[in-house]
């Protein structure tokens, strides 16, 4: 029984390995065909059925004029936009967490559950509705197909996803540490930066996670909100999408897209092994 | 270290409603500079809104306080200078077992020898040395609380150090090494301890004076001896001492006299001034008697059980439908069937309205 079951188990896990890695494999495999290999018939394993090349990969790098397809500057433009929204939003998004977690708001009705489910029904709303505000605003104040525009359109989507889940970790602290704090000296401010802030890293690093997923996965709002002088990685992999797509350069573009989040990915898994969400103060 | 005073203080919960009701009602309080105090009583009575109230996490409905004459009332928590344990570990998880205790010291700019030295102090008393470079976040619930505790004795000068049932986390053996050393500690530094507990052997064992609290009200103040020997309302006499006090309905008879049925019992109360109204009295069960001989203050009552309690026996009698508890060594024989039982008049508390007659 039980070596039928750990048979089972294993064999349950290799095939959900194979379905998660397979287009990693796939990709990884593409990007180094030429046409040939693409177009001529399936091809799987390099220097038996197809021969490797770096072209696909070298086209990353050059521009449009010598046959590349110039991901460089796309690529940085999200790191920037995504970077920047996210830490913007993570700041931002747990002072109000924090307040919203610890002070009793009223107005009318209105409580500290609703204002919360607020902030998060922002994230409800399918995005195309928003696309026309955000596109008049930031063409009102000349922002737009700027970074700076994408920045603070960032930060209307991320913001919500930060305060959302810092409300909910903040809740799981304790009370009695805060109020320890300030029995031991500290004033409400230091009470929250040297006590609170720093038994919070993991619901941060969660937030943080999620907020530059969200980021950096956006095609909508940098496709309607950029035009020529600002393009954002998703974007730019979008348009190798031709009448003769590269197939090779596209597989690239796409691993390289990836390859961030899987490094933050890495580090995360490290920061929450550290100490659970909930227990992580008593 | 300060001498503290509540002055017509009293706090509500919901002081806009129109059905306010008090949490805490309106009282007086002094507690002496360098007393051990306990505040006693069953969950939500107001312990720990009261030591809310003195620590500045509440802020009073109304009413005044002082420490050492200078109204703190209004002064946030920091200000006060206090020190507060609370029921379950609150301990810095991203610090060392040493800058946890250290914390309160830094956070008033002490200068790094006194700190060093006051951890070392604290770390060896609570035999905390070995664990001083250790993350907090990795020690057992009763080493941390250690750590709460350790935090609350850092510092020589506070007003007072607050305890909301800081040991019930604790195993036992370690709960009466920690009670003794906590009473070292105020002899050593003549620290105000004030103590919260619904655990009356806690209280018993800890405090010079207990405050025993009910629905928000304090019913007495005393020593454990007061609170034992004469409980100020039936409410104390219920709540201290195991089993509770035995209580019977009577009739007053006549000068010190009550009846209890066909028992005249005589009291060490002067009853004539009280009126007739109908009394109970109350006496603990280690102060009733087993005699084999009728006499003065003496009835019989049947025998429903005896229980062995280890080291002693705890006989339940029946005297004319009222049910008595007597504590009688493990020694004595007691008769199966029925005993002569003697109350004491100097044991004897009559209570009117569920007050004690003085």
């Amino acid at each position: 029984m039980g070596l039928l079951y750990s048979t089972l188990k294993y064999l349950a896990v290799t095939l959900w390995s194979v379905f998660v890695i397979a287009p990693f494999l796939w990709a990884i495999s593409t990007s180094f065909k030429d046409f040939q290999s693409v177009t001529n018939g399936a091809t799987y394993i390099p220097w038996v059925d197809f021969e490797p090349t770096l072209e696909g990969w070298r086209a990353l790098w050059k521009s449009p004029a010598q046959g590349g397809v110039a991901i460089v500057e796309p690529f940085f433009n999200s790191v920037f936009v995504t970077a920047a929204g996210s830490a913007i939003s993570i700041v931002l998004g747990t002072l109000a967490a924090y307040a919203l977690s610890r002070f009793t708001f009223k107005a009318g009705p209105i409580r500290n559950g609703d204002i919360t489910f607020f902030f998060i029904s922002q994230r409800i709303m399918p995005p195309v509705v928003l696309a026309i505000p955000f596109f008049i605003m930031l063409g009102k104040f000349s922002l737009l197909d700027t970074l700076m525009g994408l920045i603070l359109v960032y930060i209307v989507l991320l913001m919500p996803i930060a305060v959302w889940i810092m409300v909910d970790f903040f809740n799981k602290v304790p009370r009695e540490i805060d109020e320890t704090a300030l029995i031991d000296g500290c004033n409400p401010y230091q009470a929250f930066y040297k006590v609170v802030l720093p038994n919070s890293i993991p619901g941060i690093v969660v937030a943080g996670m999620f907020c530059m997923i969200f980021g950096w996965t956006d095609f909508f709002f940098s496709f309607i909100l950029t035009f020529t002088e600002v393009q954002l990685l998703p974007v730019a992999i979008v348009a190798l999408n031709s009448s003769i797509t590269p197939w090779w350069s596209l597989s690239a573009a796409a691993l390289v897209s990836v390859a961030p989040l899987v490094f933050v990915a890495f580090i995360v898994e490290r920061f929450l092994s550290k100490g659970n969400l909930s227990g992580a103060l008593k | 270290m300060a001498e503290i005073e509540l002055k017509n203080i009293a706090h509500s919960y919901n002081p806009q409603a129109a059905d306010m009701t008090y949490a805490l009602d309106p009282f007086n309080m002094t507690w002496v500079d360098g007393g051990r105090y306990a505040i006693l009583g069953p969950s939500g009575c107001g312990k720990t809104t009261m030591l809310n109230i003195m620590s500045g996490i509440v802020q009073p409905s109304e009413g005044k306080l002082l420490f050492d004459g200078v109204d703190v009332t209004t002064l946030s928590t920091s200000e006060r200078n206090i020190a507060q344990v609370f029921q379950f570990p609150v301990i810095y998880g991203t610090m060392t077992v040493e800058q946890n205790l250290a914390f309160p010291l830094v956070c008033r700019n002490y200068e790094k020898s006194v700190i060093d030295a006051k951890v070392e102090e604290v770390a060896k008393a609570l035999s905390l040395q070995g664990l001083l470079k250790k993350s907090a976040s990795r020690l057992t619930a009763d080493q941390k609380q250690l750590i709460s505790l350790g935090r609350g004795l850092v510092r020589d000068d506070v007003a007072a150090v607050l305890m909301d049932e800081p040991l019930t986390v604790i195993d036992p053996d370690l709960k009466f090494r920690l009670r003794r050393q906590l009473k070292e500690i105020n002899q050593k530094y003549r620290s105000t301890l004030i103590y919260v507990t619904h655990d009356q052997n806690e209280a018993m064992t800890f405090a010079e004076n207990i405050i025993v609290m009910d629905a928000g009200k304090i019913v007495q103040v005393g020593t454990p001896a007061e609170l034992f020997d004469r409980p100020k309302t039936t409410f104390v006499g219920y709540f201290i001492g195991a089993p509770a006090m035995n209580f019977f309905e009577c009739q007053a008879a006549g000068g010190y006299k009550l009846s209890i049925g066909s028992a005249v019992i005589m009291t060490g109360t002067d009853l004539s001034k009280v009126g007739s109204a109908p009394f109970k009295l109350g006496i603990r069960s280690e102060y009733i008697r087993i005699v084999e001989v009728k006499g003065a203050n003496t009835f019989s009552a049947y025998v429903q059980r005896v229980e062995d309690m280890g080291n002693y026996k705890l006989v339940t009698a029946v005297f004319e439908g009222h049910v008595i508890k007597v504590k009688v060594e493990r020694d004595i024989a007691v008769p199966a069937d029925s005993v002569e039982l003697q109350l004491p008049a100097e044991n004897c508390c009559v209570y009117a309205a569920d007050v004690l007659v003085s």
